[in-house]
């Protein structure tokens, strides 16, 4: 599954670490996050969109979701 | 217990108490005992404070010694810790197997590991939510239900 953490992150000049302190995870998983390594839980990915201002199903775009990631 | 010691010292503590008990069954041995119990204490020891250090480092392992992890960290260790039990299940099956047909008496405590390891999967299974199905509501007991919305 894609998502747009890194691009709206890059967009607003912050680090991954400033994001995971945000969010409350660690800078691993915001960097797993981004790698599409790691689908977060509903209430994280909640939190993410909300943190960025977007709406889930933007942030997250389920087109890949067949190709298994 | 371990919600009123601060996370970062939650596994040094359990560690230290793991190897106060083993270093007291070797006192309890007698004899000569005095003496791998005073390694086990040394090395328990070490092994605490290495583990406190490491919990205030930032990777994922560290974030596991510090007790402070997010949800994937957590995912990561309860898979670790079923694989853990899938190789130990596996690894009693063999030993029991081996001393079967060996004819040795050493059988049983595989046999107790594969029993506590049984046991303890059921309970999983009756804690973690199998059972919870309920019977079906209005929608999937095949009466038509009216839709609220009024056309």
């Amino acid at each position: 599954m894609r998502n747009r953490v890194r691009e709206q992150r890059t967009q607003r000049g912050l680090s991954q670490a400033e994001v995971a302190a945000a969010l409350g995870v660690s800078r691993q998983t915001v960097i797993s996050i981004e790698g599409g390594r790691y689908l977060p839980s509903l209430p994280l990915a909640f939190a993410i969109a909300r943190f960025f201002d977007m709406t889930v199903d933007k942030m997250f775009d389920p087109a890949d979701e067949e190709a298994g990631t | 217990m371990m919600r009123f010691i601060r996370p970062r010292l939650r596994k040094p503590v359990g560690i230290a108490l793991f190897g106060t008990v083993y270093a007291a069954a070797w006192l309890v041995h007698g004899g000569n005992g005095w003496v791998p119990a005073i390694v086990a204490v040394v090395g328990t020891a070490a092994f605490a404070i290495a583990a406190y250090v490491r919990g205030g480092r930032d990777s994922d392992e560290d974030a596991l010694y510090g007790s402070r992890t997010d949800e994937r960290q957590q995912l990561i260790a309860q898979r670790s810790w079923a694989l853990t039990g899938k190789v130990t299940m596996v690894a009693a099956f063999a030993g029991v197997t081996a001393a079967v047909a060996d004819r040795a008496g050493w059988w049983w405590p595989f046999a107790v590991i594969l029993a506590v390891g049984g046991f303890s999967y059921l309970l999983g299974l009756s804690n973690y939510g199998v059972g919870e199905e309920g019977p079906a509501d209005d929608a999937d007991d095949g009466h038509q239900v009216r839709s609220p919305v009024k056309r």
